[in-house]
């Protein structure tokens, strides 16, 4: 039960907030049946106050018409000679009381408290009249009252169906000559004006909710009236987002809502110009790049084609033609490497990349990699470890460019390694796969590491670059990074080294948080850095 | 005698500069400029294999592999500026049996050339099932139920490889190494095109891959016998 009552909670929640109209009808029906509830009590209260009041006036009358009655048959008897018959005039009074009221009340004739001397006459009541029906308040009442006044007070009664109805009791009293003081009682049911009132009462319920739910659904009329036009631009809204860019919202009058459509429309329009005027500008740079590259390549390859025939007939020339071969060859591939660089940004530029995914075992592709920069290592004394605690999975990735990526960190590295080892680390979480090529050589400071990953930018332009670096193998790994929804990061320290870390997602489209190695990870056989307590 | 290599350049530099590389190879070439006279020279000189310009005016270099196929198994070597996947695969899926990049190293080309040239040699029976088909080693035909589909030199290599041992899960690498020849890291989109063309013409719905089965993550494998 109690799960049942938070789910239903939570929907009822989700409803209120997710729909203008829920809330818009649900205010103005709770508004509605506070106001109707409210003038509702108002009428009930008074229309019962004033059925009560009339109806008591009308008994304390009769009441006062039943008393006198009585007390002039009491004082006619006063006027005959001899004893008179108390008995007889009992009756008549009693007989002549019940002529004088409408209803029929219970009736009780009972000798007033207080007197001496034995009573001549029986006291006499009705059959159902019950003497806790005259409370001591009214008793006192009557008898301070005196002889005119007729006392009354209101009284629950027993009903015939089990419960209690409202009714009154009258009291008066009389002076019964030879017999002393008399109290009348005359108990009053008003039953029949319970009944009138719980009709009137009734009826306002009724009506009270019948109003309400008209309101109810006049409101929700209403709010149709204006919600669905801002329901129509929503859905127009969204079509627009998703590419389709035709979608255009109806203009119908001059009201606020016209006007909405209206300057929704021309900002629809402004957005579709430009959208296009993008789209062309992307095609013509992305046919820009395509046709430069036929364009350049075709000249290239025959000197390419030359400078190797005379590279590899190099020996038969004079030491002087021999030595211009060797440059030539040197520099056409340098221009090459250049070439392939400028094209490959552009097209990261234009947005023309695409993606050629494949399962990839990437401690394997590191590996390889590793092998790959093996001769340069080797001429740089160099030893290279790879350290992979994770990362034995297939990973959905561009085996290309990580190879890419990866050869430009090695091939950093060793350049600026200074001969010590440089570590490759692989490590993977639930989220994540992470690459982090350290070297222990030059380093470089904040600001530079900040500007590493910049077109063309050097960090010490004298230094002599044996990798044959054209100054954007960085900037490309890093947009080779970013379009896998990775990350390619930095972190430097002039004298102890840098340390290049690639972090990629697992899964393609997931966003990167953090990574699963840190930067720098810590060295795997660097008592110090333990005993130091670097934070790693 | 020397092989016979057609060269289809519209530039005249790379062309000469192909024929000066070829000849210090002791291979023979013999030149075109576009793809009418290209198609002309193959139809009269059988060359024993034809290097392709993609980009030729005229016939479009796609299309000249495509007829010389249509009429021929000669191994095609395509020469192409455009190194976007797109344009490798649609060349590819053509006909041609492997491309280069320009600008290229001549000695790689070269190399190319003499795999693509190689005949091929493993030690197999005579007639080897694969999936519902039969293939015939020493006539080098493909036949199911007795109606023969016709492969390139270099399809019948890959389908003969893959069904040589069908235990035996292939990578592409491995693949690149036994049916192209080619001894260093190719690039292996040549693998995943050939497999395509090949289950195009050997499958009963190539979607659905029963005779060359693909291994995910790994490679290629033979399918059971039907």
């Amino acid at each position: 039960m109690r799960f049942d009552w938070r789910s239903w909670r939570d929907r009822l929640r989700r409803l209120w907030r997710g729909s203008l109209r829920v809330r818009a009808v649900a205010v103005t029906i709770v508004l509605s049946t506070v106001a109707s509830i409210a003038v509702g009590a108002y009428i009930s209260v008074s229309v019962r106050g004033n059925l009560f009041d009339q109806r008591r006036d009308q008994i304390v009358v009769e009441a006062g018409r039943a008393t006198a009655a009585a007390q002039s048959v009491f004082t006619q008897t006063q006027g005959t000679t001899g004893t008179p018959d108390l008995d007889t005039a009992q009756q008549r009074a009693i007989d002549s009381i019940n002529r004088s009221v409408s209803t029929q009340p219970l009736l009780s004739l009972q000798r007033a408290p207080g007197q001496t001397g034995l009573a001549p006459i029986e006291d006499q009541a009705s059959p159902a009249f019950d003497d806790a029906m005259a409370t001591g308040a009214l008793r006192s009442a009557v008898l301070d009252g005196g002889l005119d006044k007729v006392s009354w007070q209101s009284i629950a009664l027993p009903e015939t169906h089990g419960g209690t109805g409202p009714g009154i009791v009258a009291g008066s009293l009389i002076d019964i000559p030879g017999a002393g003081r008399y109290e009348l009682f005359l108990v009053y049911d008003l039953s029949d004006v319970q009944d009138t009132l719980n009709f009137v009462q009734g009826t306002l319920a009724l009506g009270g909710v019948a109003l309400v739910l008209l309101i109810g659904a006049v409101a929700y009329v209403i709010v149709r009236l204006v919600v669905g036009p801002v329901r129509e631009a929503a859905d127009t809204s969204e079509k627009l987002a998703a590419g389709q860019l035709e979608e255009r919202l109806r203009e119908r009058g001059d009201d606020e809502l016209a006007t909405l459509a209206r300057s929704f429309n021309r900002m629809a329009d402004s957005l579709q110009q430009q959208i296009s005027q993008l789209a062309d500008l992307s095609r013509l740079q992305q046919r820009f790049v395509s046709d430069v590259s036929h364009e350049l390549r075709t000249p290239l390859t025959t000197i390419r084609l030359a400078g190797d025939v005379l590279y590899d007939q190099r020996d038969e020339f004079p030491p002087a033609t021999k030595r211009t071969a060797e440059l030539l060859h040197a520099q056409t591939q340098r221009f090459e490497v250049l070439l392939g660089d400028l094209l490959e940004m552009s097209r990261y530029d234009a947005g023309a990349v695409q993606l050629d995914l494949e399962p990839t075992n990437l401690v394997r592709l590191v590996e390889d990699a590793v092998e790959w920069v093996r001769p340069l290592a080797v001429e740089k004394e160099t030893e290279v470890r790879v350290i992979a605690p994770g990362g034995y999975f297939e990973a959905e990735v561009d085996a290309r460019r990580i190879r890419r990526i990866l050869q430009n960190l090695l091939g950093n590295a060793i350049d600026h390694g200074e001969g010590r080892p440089i570590d490759v680390h692989v490590d993977s979480d639930a989220a994540a796969v992470a690459i982090a090529v350290r070297d222990h050589g030059i380093g470089m400071s904040a600001t530079d590491a900040q500007r590493v990953f910049d077109r063309f930018w050097r960090a010490d332009p004298s230094r002599r670059r044996t990798t044959g670096g054209t100054g954007l193998g960085l900037a490309i790994a890093q947009e080779d990074a970013a379009v896998h929804g990775g990350r390619l990061e930095v972190w430097s320290e002039p004298g102890e080294g840098s340390c290049f870390r690639l972090t990629l997602p697992r899964r393609r489209g997931e966003a990167l948080r953090g990574s699963p190695l840190d930067l720098p990870p810590a060295d795997p056989d660097d008592e110090s850095a333990a005993t130091r307590g670097v934070a790693s | 005698m020397n092989a016979r290599i057609l060269v289809v350049d519209d530039d005249p530099a790379i062309a000469e500069m192909i024929g000066i590389v070829l000849r210090g190879e002791d291979l023979e070439p013999e030149f075109a400029d576009d793809g009418a006279v290209a198609l002309a020279a193959f139809r009269d000189h059988r060359p024993d294999l034809v290097l392709l310009d993609v980009m030729l005016p005229g016939i479009d270099g796609v299309e000249v592999c495509r007829q010389i196929r249509a009429e021929s198994g000669v191994p095609v070597i395509m020469l192409t500026a455009r190194g976007d996947t797109a344009d490798v695969v649609r060349g590819l899926e053509s006909g041609a049996d492997d491309y280069v990049v320009k600008p290229f190293n001549p000695k790689e080309l070269v190399a190319r050339i003499r795999a693509r040239l190689r005949p091929a040699l493993p030690e197999v029976p005579e007639t080897i099932r694969i999936g519902d088909l039969s293939i015939d080693v020493a006539g080098h035909e493909v036949r199911r139920e007795g109606v023969r589909i016709n492969l390139t030199p270099l399809e019948f290599q890959l389908l003969l490889a893959l069904a040589a041992k069908p235990q035996q899960v292939f990578t592409r690498e491995m693949l690149l190494e036994q049916v192209w020849g080619y001894h260093y890291k190719a690039d292996t989109r040549l693998v995943n095109v050939h497999v395509q063309r090949l289950r195009a013409k050997v499958e009963t719905d190539p979607d659905d891959p029963r005779i060359v089965t693909t291994v995910r993550g790994v490679g290629y494998r033979a399918g059971a016998v039907a």
